[in-house]
């Protein structure tokens, strides 16, 4: 598990970097890449490294490249919920889940907030339009919207 | 209704809107007919809730009505689990109560005042023609054919497998969650076609009005993950599947945590780890998907083996470090039953010993569904042929349903819905082969003439043959023979599941019934009347001692504190009460002063043939005792040396001096002449000389004997029994009991 | 005379006491409580300050007490002389306070008069801290000096009974006893008068004796099942002699401490519903062991007179309909109804024996038409006249505590007024509530009747209420139902055609 959130922390990371510096996408991610492999590299023994950059280098090229504007903003914020997620797991483990309903609702409101994003994400991208006939991107929007509204309603709630 | 009048609809029933309009008055006279074949048991009786488990809902719901919301949740009952108490509004599913208390308040605003008790029977009938109505949407969402729909809602209306738990008085939890059950797949099946977060979102709240109605809300807990495995094993991963999987499963968890029952559950029981682990699953699925788009296969291939690899063991570790270290408990007992039959009578007698939880007989899937379970596979198979993602639900549907129905008779109750589906699709599916009104072919009216409710279906699908002329039967004959052997079973499933109905599901068991020899009808009203004398004529807070299977009915009839009642949540309890019936007297009286019984209370059929009384149901008080006392509870004790189980002079000495016996038999014999006593359950003649009773004054007996209720003797008459030694005691007793009795005899000569 | 020893001392009855309870010694050996319960029963009797003026002589009275039923009817015909100056209308007639709280239906009649109608009579307190209390009587008209009026008083006394032994085995029979004084109540000086005690049966094991004057040795005389105390010859104002009886009464003593009965008028349904509920005891003997089926079935064979509550019979009007019989925990299966055009017969059996000490509540209702009991005046308003009780009809006789009579009239009716043949003293309150039921917008009239201590005796009574009803009423609720389907038909479709979709964007 541990290592799947890092993979996935590494395209999202990229992207928060990439939007910060619009105008040099291709150096900002030539900085991040070696960072990625290097975690990566440790995990996985066999890889071929130069197999490894060129993978992430090709991810990050198709995201910089075919990413519209608004999506990328999306992806900023579910980068920032993972980081949260990720220091909420932390302080779970180091500083004990005492208040047990209260760690769980935080921490589900964003993993459930990511889930939530990330449909929007998918339901807006154009290159999935086949897969979602009935909806458009407003409808989509709308349907985040109110999720959310439940969502947090019930974290709340459950928080006491 | 004529041919000719047919025609006239046939022609209207070409606009849209026509058939719109016919198709809801079709639906309505299900719901009807749904209804109304539910209430037999308030025609033929009265208005009273049914058998054990209502009673309490029952009383929880006055309570919810009584006192609001907010202390209903933080309801503690210190008059059930004598002297522990219960955390009522934590521990039960509070759904049912909350809908019923809901729609009390909502009839008050209309300003129609209904009995609280008149809704809460009348809820499960209601509920019922709901449910008829998420059969036709479920079954809408599975074929294009619209009398499939409509022959799914008329057979989810009618299948005595539901019936037998939704009939008027039954006010159980599986009363409003059959409903839930089916409507929650049918938003399922929606958000799974959509991939709306709409539909998902809609889907968890109903899942959550379902974890708070019932604790069979793990089916779809585990359902809804292997249907979406399926799915992704088949290579039929989509993104509409992770949009609604996902979408589901975070609002639908955290709506289950907001049930104080279940709170921690979804996160610490192995039960939920499916779904839990599904989704973690889809996560990574969705990130492979993007990366897959992004990258050239060549290199995706090694990376999706390096990653899938890496991922599998990580999680095995943390799946088997949680489990060993306590965090994720193991699985419960009953979840244990499910999948080894025999595992309950081993191990947890309590489970074991409802009837409810024995596996189901096959003549039982019959009895239920009739000649749905012979279509039913015939469905599966039409939906093999289509296979969509929605057929794969029922196919997956059809599978684990038809497993835990037979191995649990009550879960025959989630088999049922998907059975009426695959059925309904089966016979649309001939019907509309077999009824190509390509002309006008006389069976058709032939067979309208039979039954309404045939007609009407037989005509929508002649109207849906217009528009799709099919490759089909040219043969009339066989079409009549088909279509003739079709409306035939129809007729005669509605025929059993009148009969069923009227015959096996309606009785209220609170109330028996039966035939005076003019074929009159005669209530044996035995229950209600000791439950009524407990109620007036004994202090308020007088604990009484039963059986579990009596406390809620004692709880919401008589109103008095019970020992154990039928939310078994503490077997050492309820074993210490087994102990105490199954003990001497010297033994039992104790156990009674230290819980402060003040009555104990039995139930005995011998003298009216009642078979469902404690002597009957007394092995397996003596099985959970021995559970917890193996030590001075022997159930070998209670059989004779030829290993029977006897109640007559041959009984086993234990067996006579068990407190159960005692109290069963005491003073029984004074109705027969001498040496004459007969005991009509177990139809053998009872030993010349009754047992005696030192520790209890019998209090009351209802009319037929059914219930007899004793007193508990103050300490004080007794303090020197108890302390002189046992065995001269007994002689005494023995002696003066000899004494007492020879005048008993003599007035009845 | 045999008062004068006792007078003395203020409990007046001590010598008299040793005769009694050697008397009753005989019956039960050694049994105290029976002592006790005697002396807290007859001490409240002493002699009082009397407050009320001496303006009147009871010229002659006869003191009738009827124990017959489970409760007592008490008359006392008495003829009264001013012996005042001025002309008189009021007289009055002592109770303890006891009494008072357990008195009802009295009535006051001219014996010579009839047409001179049921004299206003009610309880008038001098000191509230004083055991006793005063009935007065109102004359119509003021009785001048010297004249005299026959003055037929009944009242009734309910929870008058102790029962004796007070438990007893569940075949044996019952006995009850009855306290009371010889000499009849009165804060005049009466001149001359007797009492006499009407029992159920002949079996009277214990009476107080007293010693007799002229020619009769001893009172009472027994003459079948009554006791005659008296002729006594002049006594002062507020004499007392408690005496105590005992007698067998092998009946239930039926106490109903709460009839709730609502009496609801539709209109629309041209229908009369009546619902009754009843808090139900049993006043007699507790049972000395506790329940024994084998010996009540028996029983039911052998002896079926017993003293528990079997069975009761409810005679509605002719007409009625759709009896139920219900308790809290449901149908009772145990009732038969008969209805026909001669009788509507109602009788129900409870779950259980009822004995002494237990308690039964328990609902009854039926329907009837309309036209039954209600009529259209030509003037265009309505008159409702229905029983002001019903209830059981039992040989026993049934006492009702407390009794909540309530008429809903329907929604909009409105100038609504009542009467009632009821002894105005028994009704305590009377008062117009509005309920609000099945689709009411601004609820229904109802008439709330608060009476106390009432008897079966009271079952004919009437009770005559009028109201108008104007067509708009009438009309109210379909318009009503007819809007609000409307209402909801058009929110419907307004919201059905709101567009949702955000596609046109």
């Amino acid at each position: 598990m541990a290592k799947s959130r890092n993979n996935r922390d590494v395209a999202p990371s990229a992207a928060a970097t990439t939007q910060a510096s619009v105008t040099s996408t291709s150096s900002t991610a030539n900085i991040t890449a070696p960072a990625a492999t290097t975690t990566t590299a440790k995990s996985s023994k066999a890889a071929a490294k130069s197999s490894w950059d060129q993978m992430v280098l090709n991810i990050a090229n198709h995201y910089t490249k075919s990413t519209p504007q608004r999506t990328k903003l999306l992806d900023a914020f579910m980068a920032f919920l993972v980081v949260v997620g990720a220091l909420q797991f932390l302080y779970c483990i180091l500083a004990g889940n005492y208040p047990f309903n209260a760690f769980l609702s935080g921490f589900s409101a964003t993993v459930g907030q990511f889930v939530l994003t990330a449909s929007l994400r998918i339901q807006t991208t154009e290159a999935n339009k086949s897969d979602f006939p009935a909806v458009s991107p407003e409808r989509a929007f709308a349907d985040f919207v109110v999720c959310s509204l439940i969502l947090h309603f019930f974290c709340v709630n459950f928080i006491n | 209704m004529s041919a000719n009048s047919l025609q006239v609809l046939a022609a209207a029933g070409k606009g849209e809107s026509t058939r719109t309009a016919l198709r809801v008055i079709i639906l309505c006279l299900i719901a009807a007919a749904a209804v109304s074949s539910r209430l037999f048991s308030v025609i033929r009786f009265e208005s009273i809730i049914h058998e054990f488990d209502p009673w309490f809902n029952f009383r929880a719901t006055k309570y919810l009505v009584a006192n609001g919301f907010y202390k209903f949740w933080d309801w503690f009952d210190d008059r059930t689990w004598h002297p522990l108490g219960r955390v009522t509004g934590g521990t039960l599913y509070p759904g049912l109560m909350v809908t019923s208390g809901v729609i009390y308040h909502a009839l008050r605003a209309l300003t129609i005042p209904v009995d609280i008790r008149n809704i809460c029977v009348l809820l499960a009938p209601a509920f019922s023609g709901l449910t008829a109505f998420a059969a036709y949407l479920l079954t809408n969402e599975m074929t294009t054919s619209n009398s499939a729909g409509l022959l799914a809602a008329a057979f989810m209306g009618i299948a005595p497998g539901y019936i037998s738990r939704s009939v008027a008085g039954s006010y159980d939890n599986e009363a409003i969650a059959i409903f839930l059950l089916v409507f929650t797949f049918y938003l399922w099946i929606k958000a799974l076609k959509l991939g709306s977060m709409l539909w998902g979102a809609l889907c968890a709240l109903f899942y959550g009005y379902m974890v708070a109605s019932w604790g069979g809300y793990a089916f779809i807990t585990c359902l809804l993950p292997l249907h979406a495995l399926v799915l992704i094993c088949m290579g039929r991963y989509s993104t509409r599947l992770y949009v609604a999987y996902c979408t589901w499963y975070a609002l639908g968890t955290l709506a289950s945590m907001q049930i104080p029952f279940v709170g921690f559950l979804p996160v610490k029981t192995s039960e939920h780890m499916p779904a839990l682990g599904l989704f973690g699953f889809l996560q990574l699925l969705a990130f492979l998907d993007y990366v897959r788009s992004a990258l050239p296969s060549r290199q995706y291939q090694t990376f999706l083996w390096l990653f899938a690899g890496g991922t599998f063991g990580l999680g095995l570790a943390g799946l088997v470090i949680a489990t060993s270290a306590g965090i994720i408990a193991p699985w419960g007992g009953r979840f244990y039953s499910l999948w080894d039959t025999s595992y309950a009578k081993i191990h947890i007698p309590i489970i074991a010993s409802v009837s409810e939880h024995q596996p189901t007989a096959w003549p039982a899937f019959f009895f239920d569904l009739n000649f749905l379970i012979w279509l039913f596979p015939a469905g599966v198979y039409l939906c093999f042929q289509q296979l969509a993602d929605e057929h794969v639900f029922i196919v997956v549907y059809a599978l684990f349903g038809s497993y835990f129905a037979g191995v649990m008779v009550r879960l025959m109750l989630t088999l049922t819905p998907v059975v009426c589906v695959a059925a309904a699709i089966a016979i649309s599916t001939v019907l509309d082969t077999y009824l190509d009104a390509r002309s006008p072919d006389p069976e058709n009216a032939k067979a309208e003439e039979a039954v309404e409710g045939a007609t009407k279906k037989a005509s929508k699908s002649g109207l849906k043959s217009t528009t799709k002329p099919l490759v089909g039967i040219y043969s009339y004959v066989s079409k009549g023979v088909v279509v003739t052997a079709m409306t035939l079973y129809l007729l005669l499933f509605v025929l059993h599941c009148t009969w069923v109905t009227s015959n096996a599901y309606s009785s209220p068991s609170v109330v028996l019934a039966s035939k005076l020899a003019d074929g009159s009808q005669h209530i044996i009203d035995d229950y209600r009347e000791a439950y009524q004398w407990l109620r007036q004529n004994t202090k308020d807070d007088a604990k009484i001692m039963s059986w579990w299977d009596y406390g809620y009915q004692i709880g919401g009839m008589a109103d008095r504190p019970t020992l154990v009642d039928n939310n078994t949540w503490n077997n050492t309890h309820i074993a210490t009460v087994g102990k105490a019936m199954s003990s001497s007297e010297e033994v039992s009286y104790p156990i009674m002063r230290q819980h402060e019984v003040d009555y104990v209370l039995v139930v005995f059929g011998a003298l009216l043939g009642y078979s469902g009384d404690d002597i009957n149901k007394f092995l397996w008080m003596v099985r959970i005792a021995e559970g917890i006392w193996p030590d001075e509870v022997k159930e070998r004790e209670f059989f004779t040396p030829r290993g029977e189980y006897r109640v007559d002079d041959q009984a086993s000495e234990t067996m006579k001096n068990s407190l159960m016996y005692k109290m069963s038999y005491y003073n029984y014999n004074s109705l027969f002449p001498p040496g004459q006593a007969q005991d009509r359950v177990r139809q053998v003649r009872l030993p010349e000389v009754g047992p005696t009773l030192n520790v209890l004054d019998e209090a009351f007996t209802s009319e037929n004997w059914i219930i007899r209720i004793y007193k508990v003797k103050d300490l004080d008459n007794l303090g020197r029994d108890h302390a002189s030694a046992a065995a001269f005691d007994r002689g005494l007793k023995k002696k003066r009991a000899a004494k007492k009795r020879a005048p008993r005899v003599l007035r009845v000569e | 005379m045999s008062e004068s020893p006792c007078d003395h001392d203020s409990p007046m009855w001590t010598p008299c006491n040793e005769d009694v309870n050697s008397l009753l010694c005989r019956s039960f050996p050694g049994d105290a409580s029976y002592r006790e319960l005697r002396e807290e029963h007859l001490a409240p009797e002493a002699p009082v300050h009397i407050h009320a003026p001496q303006v009147f002589k009871n010229a002659n009275l006869v003191h009738v007490i009827s124990v017959e039923k489970n409760y007592v009817k008490e008359s006392i015909n008495v003829v009264i002389e001013n012996i005042d100056k001025a002309a008189q209308d009021e007289y009055f007639i002592p109770f303890t306070a006891d009494q008072v709280s357990r008195l009802g239906g009295v009535e006051v009649k001219d014996r010579k008069d009839a047409t001179a109608g049921p004299f206003t009579a009610e309880v008038a307190e001098f000191d509230p801290t004083s055991d006793t209390q005063y009935l007065r009587i109102q004359l119509p008209t003021p009785l001048k000096s010297g004249a005299q009026q026959t003055l037929g008083i009944n009242y009734y006394l309910l929870k008058a009974y102790k029962p004796l032994p007070a438990a007893i085995a569940q075949d044996e029979p019952q006995f009850l006893a009855y306290s009371f004084s010889a000499y009849a109540p009165s804060v005049y000086t009466t001149s001359k008068q007797k009492t006499e005690v009407k029992f159920p049966s002949t079996s009277i094991p214990d009476y107080t004796k007293l010693p007799g004057s002229g020619d009769i040795k001893e009172f009472p005389q027994k003459q079948g099942s009554k006791l005659t105390y008296g002729p006594f010859d002049e006594k002062p104002a507020g004499a007392v002699e408690p005496v105590e009886v005992r007698f067998e009464f092998t009946k239930p003593v039926t106490h109903i401490s709460l009839l709730e009965r609502d009496i609801e008028v539709s209109h629309w349904g041209g229908n009369v519903a009546f619902e009754e509920r009843y808090t139900l005891y049993h006043r007699g003997a507790n049972l000395s062991a506790l329940f024994n089926r084998v010996k009540w079935s028996q029983s039911q064979y052998y002896n079926p007179n017993t003293y528990a509550i079997k069975e009761l019979k409810f005679p509605l009007k002719v007409g009625s309909a759709d009896a139920y019989y219900t308790d809290v925990i449901g149908n009772v299966s145990t009732s038969r109804f008969r209805s026909n055009k001669r009788e509507a017969l109602l009788e129900i059996k409870p779950r259980y024996p009822i004995f002494g000490g237990w308690k039964y509540p328990f609902t009854i209702g039926w329907n009837s038409d309309a036209k039954n009991f209600l009529r259209k005046l030509s003037g265009g308003g309505y008159v409702l006249n229905v029983p002001f009780l019903e209830g059981p009809k039992q040989v026993e006789g049934v006492e009702y505590e407390q009794a909540l009579i309530r008429v809903v009239l329907p929604e909009g009716a409105e100038n609504v007024k009542y009467y009632t043949t009821i002894p105005p003293s028994s009704i305590s309150e009377v008062e117009v509530q509005t309920h609000k039921t099945f689709l009411d917008t601004i609820g229904r009239p109802a008439i709330v009747f608060k009476a106390r201590n009432l008897v079966d005796d009271f079952r004919d009574r009437e009770l005559v209420v009028t109201y108008d009803y104007p067509l708009s009423a009438t009309l109210r609720k379909p318009l009503i139902v007819f809007a609000s389907m409307m209402a909801l038909f058009v929110s419907a479709w307004a919201l059905g055609s709101v567009d949702l979709k955000f596609s046109s964007k």
